[in-house]
């Protein structure tokens, strides 16, 4: 209860932020320009509608994730409100929680809202008025992937400063993001760089597995199975996040405000 | 009667790596607070009031000893439902509304509705809070506002011991008198009252005993009753003379000897002007005498001898002097 309390509260500050509205209605605007590539064949139209639409919500889910999770408890101790707070019977664990979770339910209804204009304009466009299945769990999966990275942010906050953290958040997500690179390093010859790679590859999050849109680009990659792709994807989501929260904990439990 | 705190040599350290210096916040400081007092915790900027109540709350964490709450270990989470704390500045979601930023505390104390509904509207009412702001943006509250919503949200729980650091700075009078008396009335229901204050003048009115500190270290710790104990006489002497190695005498009579500064701005200039007349305050009516017989040989002119009652002013002052500035 504790917890959920401190997400509200979270929630209300975090859609106060007028950045985060500029990156919605940035992303929304992008997706909007999808009708405008119609002079496209309309089986081009539609793959242009679909890459772009779901760039889009990655790209402003991104920096909205980003610049929601890097200042929520640095501001809290920057204006010392967390004082009134963790004075009271809260305890630490609690507090980060509450603080994820009200970062992810704001990143969630932003996804949410790019995610639904972006499946009404594939209905609109659609000649027999249908969404395509593959691009709800795109949007799902983007959900996901923005929630490991608000674990993420949510776990550099407790030590670093929103700067250092923004660069570092940006950057992980990059690099998990070229995990075919990365694993291709792990069979490197030289034992130096392929243990770097190991490293790289196994230890940083695979954000790489969440775009749904490779397949789009690149239709000759066929999965198998593509529900127990997702929802591998999905646990790795869960677990990935829930070491990183913990790892936040026991450094937040340490940490003098 | 029982402590409500009992501090045991809490220390705290800094260590600043890149100048590889140490500062001590709180040194060796041991204490004891009863229950169902106000008691006045006294000390200059910087001297570790609050980085001793931080370290109680368990905000930030001893570099040595420990202490108990209510018959528990500090910082113990099962405690703070029993305890509150006003910060010196009134740090709060502004966004948020008096009511709504109540109701959120209330919810940190797991207190159910409608009870917490109860809770918020008798806190408000307590503070004497106009219900017209209850539902405004905290943004909008005056400085006198915001300290009333503070004290407020520290009585949401219905504490046993509440840490109250500044609660009446920077007030309009009417308000400082109304919040002094609030905070005074938490005596009467039973509360203890952990006071860090710099209205010294409200701590002699509202406290049974303080402790004064001083960079980290306790000085000195009583009944306010017995540390303004006797009188003190203060004597404003001129003469030309006195400058002149006399000076040095009469500081090693009294322990106070300053100059008298002009502070009327009939010239329109803002500093303080030097009257050439020294003022020289001692509680030994020997010494008192000896001052005086000083003066006259010095061809010195005694303008007036006043005995005052000692105030906890002149202790603190004198206290904290003492121990060289």
């Amino acid at each position: 209860m504790v917890a959920l309390a401190i997400a509200r509260q979270t929630v209300r500050e975090a859609l106060r932020r007028r950045v985060m509205w500029i990156f919605l209605v940035i992303g929304v605007f992008l997706i909007a320009l999808g009708p405008v590539f119609g002079f496209l064949n309309p089986r081009d139209s539609q793959v242009v509608l679909k890459s772009l639409g779901l760039a889009a919500i990655l790209l402003a889910g991104l920096f909205i994730t980003i610049v929601t999770c890097i200042y929520l408890i640095p501001v809290e101790i920057e204006r010392r409100t967390i004082y009134t707070v963790l004075s009271k019977p809260v305890q630490r664990y609690e507090f980060v929680l509450g603080k994820f979770l009200g970062g992810f339910a704001t990143v969630f209804v932003n996804i949410a809202a790019m995610g639904i204009v972006f499946l009404a304009m594939l209905w609109m466009q659609s000649p027999n008025h249908k969404v395509p299945p593959e691009m709800v769990k795109g949007v799902m999966l983007t959900f996901f992937q923005m929630m490991l990275l608000a674990a993420l942010a949510i776990f550099f906050s407790t030590f670093a400063t929103p700067v250092v953290n923004f660069f570092l958040s940006f950057a992980i997500f990059l690099v998990g993001n070229l995990s075919t690179v990365t694993e291709s390093l792990t069979t490197n010859r030289n034992p130096l760089v392929s243990g770097v790679g190991r490293v790289i590859h196994y230890l940083l999050p695979n954000f790489g597995n969440f775009n749904i849109q490779n397949s789009i680009i690149h239709p000759q990659i066929e999965l198998k199975n593509v529900d127990a792709f997702i929802m591998q994807n999905i646990a790795y989501a869960f677990i990935y996040s829930a070491v990183l929260l913990i790892l936040a904990i026991l450094i937040f439990d340490r940490r003098e405000v | 009667m029982a402590a409500a705190i009992s501090i045991q040599g809490l220390t705290k350290k800094y260590v600043d790596v890149w100048q590889k210096q140490e500062v001590v916040a709180v040194n060796n400081l041991h204490l004891e607070v009863e229950e169902g007092e106000i008691f006045g915790f006294l000390g200059r900027n910087g001297a570790g009031k609050t980085t001793t109540i931080k370290m109680l709350l368990g905000l930030i964490f001893p570099t040595a000893g420990d202490a108990t709450i209510l018959g528990r270990p500090m910082g113990d989470n099962n405690v703070k439902r029993e305890l509150a704390y006003l910060p010196e500045e009134t740090y709060f979601y502004d966004s948020m509304t008096g009511w709504d930023l109540l109701d959120f505390y209330a919810r940190l104390f797991r207190i159910p509705e409608p009870e917490r509904s109860r809770r918020v509207k008798l806190a408000l009412e307590k503070v004497r809070l106009q219900p017209d702001a209850w539902k405004r943006s905290v943004r909008g509250y005056s400085k006198g506002m915001r300290q009333r919503t503070g004290i407020a949200q520290a009585l949401i729980n219905d504490p046993k011991l509440l840490f109250l650091d500044e609660p009446t700075s920077g007030l309009d009078p009417i308000a400082h008198a109304e919040l002094r008396d609030i905070v005074a009335s938490l005596k009467d229901e039973g509360k203890t009252v952990f006071l860090s204050s710099h209205q010294l003048a409200d701590v002699e009115l509202i406290c049974s005993r303080v402790a004064i500190i001083h960079n980290g270290k306790l000085l000195t710790t009583g009944r306010i009753k017995d540390l303004t104990a006797g009188e003190r006489t203060e004597i404003i002497v001129q003469g030309k003379e006195l400058t002149n190695g006399v000076m040095d005498k009469l500081k090693a009579l009294v322990p106070i000897v300053e100059p008298v500064y002009d502070h009327t701005d009939e010239s329109g200039s803002r500093e303080p002007v030097p009257t050439g007349k020294l003022r020289l305050s001692s509680d030994d009516n020997e010494q008192t005498t000896a001052v005086i017989d000083l003066v006259r040989s010095a061809k010195g002119t005694i303008i007036s001898v006043v005995p005052h009652k000692r105030t906890l002013e002149d202790v603190f002052v004198e206290t904290v002097r003492k121990e060289g500035i």
